[in-house]
């Protein structure tokens, strides 16, 4: 039999019982559509993620902090009594920033400072965190500006306000707020009230022993997001130059640990950035940064973690897309199955007049692959309209809320092809139980006379 | 045995075994039937007439015993090549005409030719042509509820010579048909037999038809071959 004729018997037979046949494919579109509405949403979010990182260069990222654990004073001395260690430890300050510039592959090392304050925008105010930013950052694309520019030196009083904050202020085109005047007020502890005499009064409650600092700078960008300004993925909500920074008086702390922590971890900063011109430097630079005593935060560490955690999710998204399959698969039988029992005496004449098993078992496998190449482009087209639509929608409620226009659908052209792939395997598989019966029919039996 | 013989059955033995109980449908049938003849096979029900018929058109296996045609062992054939010779070597025809009944005429008679791998336009070509020798061309495009018993008959008939094989089987082809049409039946296939040299089995129980156009008679009861006369 020729494979023409496979397909054109395959349509003609199914075309008799229309409406069988389409509640059969309907199930395989429904189970199809819903599987790849949940793997090309598997796929928006690793393609979103990784294209973040890629784009914000994050892999070329190192983060250096201090390690409490082997801190002075705290490192059990009975498991490390070598010299060395203590010889080589280092703080975070300047000194360390310049030694670590030298080293190669390193293109810039920035602090990690991070105040609370609060932040005045004509007449509304909100809190949020400062970070303090050298202006070379600019060129490593870690902050993406919506509009203005990064400020050039690390001197001005400039700064950078994220979108979101903006939006809180209720300014709703960025453009709008570059030039303008924005004042930071930021809370320093007032050592005048350090004295007993005070304490006593601050202990009951009447004064905290926290002053207010006044600062008035100007909006010269406004962030659209920012990637990681530390080890940790926190986005701040201002950004200031080191410069501008140092004047003011400020609370450190990036964590309410640190604020705890900060009488003796004074003498240097939380963390420190390292900026490197490849990612094959940061092995090298990790190995030394911890010979130095440091902890280090890499996110290419974590990027194993992240593709653990990204196959775990596409399994869970398949398991659920499955069930779908399952059912339609299970209906692909029945309809089969079915059509057996009443094309008994039709497979009873194939074989009389010359069909082989195989050919009998082809005829059906044929049948059952057009349902399941049907079933394969509509539910990719069905799950396509559904990603497309939720998408809208998604993108419509976020934009109230600042979030820039995401394809949180992601369609590869293996996922295409693959969902009609798989579904006419599927279906072939379905069709297996049939195709073996109905090859099986004895002729005898199916042309006796009824 | 004939040496000439297209068909010989050698001890054709046929046993159904259903649970414990076993049927012997076929007993030692030894026969010869030479290219060009018409055999009829009558005998009372359930003589195994029919287990005769789907044994020599490949439909079933023997349970002992030998059937060649061209001296080939069909019986030693396996399902694939079983298959073939029912394809190329046999055509069969049946009691209750075993046409599709959603096909047109034209569908069933160039149905076999699918399995045949022949081209769509070569099918419909040659169905046509058989069509036009049993008279059935005006109506190819019906279907079998919209045929007479005797023109679905015909339609079988045509299905049956579209591979031109050398054989034909017809299983009481006219039992189902009134005694007119059973002879203008009868009479196609011992015009097939006479002019194209096509060798005819069939089975009746009706004698005097195949008394009529038969060259030899066999009779069948329970399973066993009890006389075998020479008409013509
Ligand atoms: N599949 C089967 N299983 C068991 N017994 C069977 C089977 N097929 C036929 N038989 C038995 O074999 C015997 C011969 O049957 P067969 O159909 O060959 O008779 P027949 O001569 O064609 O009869 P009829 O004239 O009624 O068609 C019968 O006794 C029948 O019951
Ligand atoms: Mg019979």
């Amino acid at each position: 039999m020729r494979l023409r004729d496979y397909i054109e018997q395959s349509f003609s037979n199914l075309w008799k019982k229309k409406l069988r046949t389409s509640l059969t494919t309907c199930g395989v579109v429904i189970g199809i559509g819903a599987l790849v509405s949940m793997m090309s949403f598997g796929e928006g979010v690793q393609k979103n993620v990784t294209d973040t990182f890629r784009e914000l260069e994050l892999f070329n990222y190192v983060g250096v902090f201090p390690d409490a654990e082997s801190a002075p004073g705290e490192s059990p001395e009975e498991n490390q009594p070598d010299e060395r260690e203590v010889a080589q430890r280092r703080i975070l300050n300047d000194e360390f920033l310049e030694e670590v510039m030298k080293m190669e592959g390193v293109e810039a090392a920035f602090p990690e400072l991070r105040f609370p304050a609060q932040i005045k925008f004509k007449d509304k105010d909100e809190f949020g965190l400062i970070q303090v930013l050298p202006a070379q950052v600019r060129q490593f694309g870690l902050v993406k500006l919506r509009a203005g520019d990064f400020y050039t030196s690390d001197e001005e009083n400039s700064l950078i306000i994220s979108d979101s904050m903006l939006r809180r202020m209720d300014v709703k085109e960025p453009e709008t707020a570059i030039g303008e005047e924005i004042e930071l007020h930021t809370l320093t502890v007032d050592s005048a009230l350090f004295n007993p005499a005070s304490l006593a009064s601050v202990l009951q409650g009447e004064k905290l022993p926290f002053a207010q600092e006044s600062y008035t700078f100007t909006i010269v960008g406004v962030a659209e997001r920012t990637g990681f300004g530390g080890p940790m993925p926190i986005r701040s909500d201002v950004m200031i130059p080191p410069g501008a920074a140092e004047n003011m008086k400020k609370l450190l702390l990036t964590s309410l640990w640190d604020f705890f922590e900060s009488s003796e971890q004074n003498e240097g900063y939380s963390a420190v950035g390292l900026r490197l011109s490849a990612p094959r430097y940061i092995e090298p630079v990790k190995a030394k940064m911890e010979e130095w005593g440091f902890k280090t935060f890499a996110l290419v560490d974590q990027l194993t973690e992240i593709k653990r955690a990204f196959l775990f999710m596409d399994m869970f998204l398949f398991a659920v897309g499955m069930i779908g399959i399952v059912v339609a698969t299970l209906g692909i039988i029945n309809t089969m199955v079915m059509s057996i029992l009443e094309r008994y005496k039709e497979i009873g004449i194939m074989k009389a007049i010359g069909a082989s098993d195989g050919d009998v078992k082809k005829i059906f496998f044929f049948e059952c692959e057009v349902i399941g190449f049907l079933g394969g482009v509509f539910g990719l087209a069905l799950g396509w309209s559904v990603s497309m639509i939720i998408n809208q929608i998604a993108n419509s409620i976020l934009a109230g809320q600042g979030a820039p226009f995401t394809d949180y659908f992601s369609f590869p052209w293996w996922l295409c092809l693959g969902a009609i792939a798989f579904s006419m395997l599927v279906s072939l598989a379905a069709g297996i139980y049939p195709a073996i019966r109905a090859a099986r029919v004895d002729p005898v039996v199916a042309l006796r006379h009824d | 045995m004939d040496s000439t013989a297209l068909i010989e059955t050698e001890n054709l033995t046929k046993i159904y075994s259903t649970g414990k109980v076993e049927v012997v449908a076929l007993k030692d049938v030894s026969l010869s039937v030479s290219e060009g003849k018409f055999l009829g096979v009558t005998g009372p029900s359930g003589s195994g007439k029919s287990t005769l018929m789907n044994l020599l058109g490949g439909l079933d296996t023997p349970s002992s015993g030998k059937i060649k045609v061209e001296a080939r062992p069909i019986s030693e054939l396996n399902k694939e090549e079983l298959a073939l010779y029912r394809r190329f070597q046999v055509g069969m025809i049946f009691q209750s005409f075993n046409i599709v009944s959603s096909y047109t005429a034209l569908e069933n008679v160039a149905f076999p030719l699918l399995f045949a791998g022949v081209p769509k336009k070569q099918r419909e070509h040659r169905a046509k042509e058989v069509l036009e020798k049993v008279g059935l061309y005006p109506r190819r495009d019906h279907r079998p509820a919209e045929l007479s018993g005797g023109e679905q008959q015909r339609v079988a008939i045509a299905r049956a010579l579209i591979n031109r094989p050398k054989i034909l089987l017809a299983d009481e082809p006219t039992g189902n048909l009134d005694s007119q049409t059973s002879s203008q039946i009868v009479q196609t296939l011992a015009e097939l037999n006479r002019n194209q040299g096509l060798t005819v089995i069939m089975i009746s129980h009706e004698e005097s038809l195949l008394r009529q156009f038969a060259h030899d008679v066999v009779h069948l009861r329970d399973g066993e071959v009890i006389e075998q006369e020479n008409i013509r």
